[in-house]
């Protein structure tokens, strides 16, 4: 038995995924080409592409650190495939930087928070909430928490490789230096990587929604990556095979990775469902507005993702042996990576839309004059919060009613809302607050007549169907298939500079013989003779 | 099983794998084996002595079925015709407020389901006395056993030298 074999990355699968990163390119070039003032569309697949990608390598470093400091056997002749792919963190630090530029420079409007002005109460683009959250969302904080701590991670897996690589050239057989070296590196990286990776999110995509917060996002996107990169693993795991390689991978080895395909897509499907549920029965406006946007302009990408996420692989991946099954397998994983991509997306495009939106009315000088304004903001803390009249559940029409003028359009019309508020309300500042409930309806009334202008304004600009942003345009897939091809060639580069198999590692005996147990009708004895 | 008065002859092994060379050689003598038994699930055994997949999963879908529909048309049926109430402004028919019971009665009925029903099959019921052909079974030994009941005495004969052959590192009888 030839143990060390040596993955060969050919002239001609090369050629392939140069010109796969040609055809992202050329897509990225059309869309910067077709693209409004802001190059939303540009940008956000980038952050979208970068995040994800550099996400999934992330997720295969923390994964096989979780294996490692679990004992876990079974997969050494599977390990150099994630030891390989975490090594993208190193590209991710650069595609990430480009953002980091571009916060810096203002280059792009991704991110609402990074408008100059927003923290200073006398500047027409004064943002009262995003003044509050300005400790955490600003340039310096996105730089340490995005290209920073992919540094930090990087430097951990680089070790860890390193440490699993020095072990093949290992003199003596059975010592245990080098496997205690990975065992250091893993367990420290798993708070690391769980704390840290919480703050990278947040600062990345949650922030493209600044007003907004959820406490589960961070969870749901974690693991949104870390399907990612399960389903690239079978996907990688089988071409492989095809290839001739990785002979010692069995469907035994399949059928666990299978597993965690199952078991995490339905824990993905909980974190989605938690993260609505939860806001869905707080009722808090601040908080709703965002589902009720997606739902009602975006209602594809809503359930699309579900379908994709949790609907397919549920049902396909519940029965034994559909796991040990490489085709099926295959099938799954494609959709399920395709599916995170979807909900990577749909996190991302509505909201970087509203932030564009935004900026764009800002320059427009929609909001006459910064003395106003101050007045506005000022009568607005004396006035009911739009959270505050969301929450009061008096019937389920006044709910809906003001669900409806707070939700939609609030992205767009909150100044001017408000705006309506203080006008009518400001003679009568002082009984302002003994008449809240007065006050309600003075806002519904008022709220009506703009409303329906800028519902008309607000679905012409910020919702309307738009390939890009409603449903992923055929040049989004081409972006992505280049931002694919280029972690693939770091990863057969990778993965070709050393063994295939870690010959050295303690578990390997296990790992050669694993076997699930699994009794699969027809298929019993030809695994064991 | 709870049949009367079965004569069972037993051999120990003191190894997992001595006991799948044994299994094997028993059915490449044509020996009928009763029973295996191990202290632990013994990977791979299963397809040497010719069991089928388990059938237990297709009723564990079932029961779980029956708990989702139940638990989700017993509370629109309550929330929305019985005894409406409002939580909060939502609507009477609030289908994200279902979704955790209606996952909670899912994984109830297939657990109880499955268990009562595997229980059943194999006639564990409280109070029911324990049959243990050797209590080491329970710990460190391996068992393959036969029904010799009506067995002849060169069949027993047989079975007896299958147990030398095999390195089984003891031969019992017991009368269950």
């Amino acid at each position: 038995m030839n143990l060390n074999t040596q993955f060969v990355f050919e002239n001609k699968t090369k050629r392939l995924l140069l010109g796969g990163m040609a055809l992202g390119l050329v897509c990225l070039s059309f869309i910067f080409l077709n693209d409004d003032e802001y190059h939303t569309r540009f940008w956000t697949n980038w952050l979208h592409n970068s995040v994800f990608f550099t996400g999934i390598a992330f997720m295969s470093m923390f994964f096989l650190s979780a294996q490692i400091t679990a004992f876990a056997g079974w997969n050494s002749v599977v390990k150099r495939v994630w030891e390989a792919m975490s090594q993208f963190m190193w590209v991710g630090i650069i595609l990430m930087g480009v953002l980091v530029i571009g916060v810096w420079g203002h280059f792009h409007h991704l991110y609402h928070w990074n408008t100059p002005g927003i923290t200073d109460p006398t500047n027409p683009a004064y943002d009262k909430i995003i003044a509050g959250k300005a400790s955490f969302l600003n340039p310096i904080w996105y730089t340490v928490g995005t290209v920073g701590f992919l540094a930090i991670w990087y430097f951990w897996a680089k070790n860890l490789r390193k440490a699993s690589v020095d072990q093949d050239s290992m003199e003596t057989e059975g010592g245990y230096t080098y496997h205690k070296k990975q065992r250091k590196w893993a367990a420290s990286f798993l708070p690391l990587g769980g704390f840290l990776s919480t703050v990278f999110l947040w600062q990345s995509l949650m922030s493209v929604d600044p007003h907004w917060y959820s406490t589960m996002f961070a969870w749901y996107s974690m693991v949104s990556m870390w399907l990612g990169a399960i389903s690239l693993t079978v996907i990688l795991i089988i071409y492989l095979k095809s290839l001739g390689y990785l002979e010692y991978v069995t469907f035994n080895h399949l059928h666990d990775v299978g597993k965690f395909l199952f078991g995490i897509s339905v824990f993905w499907a909980y974190l989605w469902f938690d993260q609505f549920m939860l806001i869905w029965y707080a009722n808090n406006g601040e908080e709703t507005i965002y589902f009720n946007h997606r739902m009602t302009f975006y209602p594809v990408l809503f359930w699309g993702n579900l379908l994709l996420n949790f609907v397919t692989p549920f049902l396909i991946l519940m029965r034994n042996d559909t796991k040990r099954k490489f085709g099926t397998m295959f099938f799954v994983a494609c959709i399920v990576f395709f599916g995170h991509w979807w909900d990577y997306f749909y996190m991302i495009k509505p909201g970087a839309r509203i932030a564009s939106h935004e900026a764009k009315e800002l320059a427009e000088g929609k909001q006459h004059g910064a003395k106003k304004h101050a007045a506005v903001v000022e009568e607005a803390e004396e006035a009911p919060t739009s959270e505050e009249v969301a929450a009061t559940p008096t019937t389920e029409a006044v709910s809906h009613e003001v669900g409806h003028t707070a939700g939609h359009e609030a992205p767009v019309t909150t100044s001017k809302d408000t705006a309506t508020t203080s006008e009518h309300s400001a003679p009568n500042a002082v009984n302002n607050e003994s008449s809240v409930a007065a006050e309600h309806t003075a806002t519904e009334v008022h709220g009506k007549g703009h409303e329906v202008a800028a519902a008309e304004h607000a679905v012409d600009e910020a919702t309307a169907f738009k390939v890009g942003y409603t449903i992923p345009g055929l040049d989004d897939i081409g972006v992505m298939i280049g931002f694919l091809s280029l972690f693939l060639f770091f990863f057969f580069q990778q993965l070709s500079r050393a063994s295939l198999v870690p010959m050295r590692d303690p578990y390997l005996e296990e790992s050669l013989h694993h076997d699930t147990g699994a009794l699969i009708e027809g298929e019993g004895g030809e695994s064991h003779h | 099983m709870a049949a009367h008065s079965n004569k069972v002859l037993f051999g120990l092994y003191n190894d997992e794998e001595d006991l799948k060379s044994a299994v094997k050689a028993a059915h490449a003598a044509h020996l009928d084996i009763m029973d295996v038994y191990t202290p632990f699930p013994v990977h791979g055994l299963d397809p040497i002595l010719g069991l089928k997949e388990s059938r237990l999963h297709y009723l564990g879908f079932i029961y779980g079925a029956t708990g989702a529909l139940f638990a989700f048309l017993a509370m629109s049926w309550i929330f929305t015709r019985d005894w409406p109430i409002m939580f909060g402004g939502k609507p009477y028919w609030s289908v994200p407020a279902f979704i955790p019971i209606t996952f909670e009665m899912t994984v109830l009925f297939a657990a109880w389901g499955m268990t009562i029903t595997f229980y059943t099959i194999c006639g564990l019921w409280p109070g029911v006395k324990a049959q243990t052909l050797d209590d080491r079974i329970t710990d460190d030994k391996f068992c393959v056993a036969f029904d010799v009941t009506s067995a002849s005495e060169s069949d027993v004969d047989s079975i007896k030298g299958f147990f030398t052959q095999t390195n089984a590192a003891e031969v019992n009888v017991k009368t269950l």
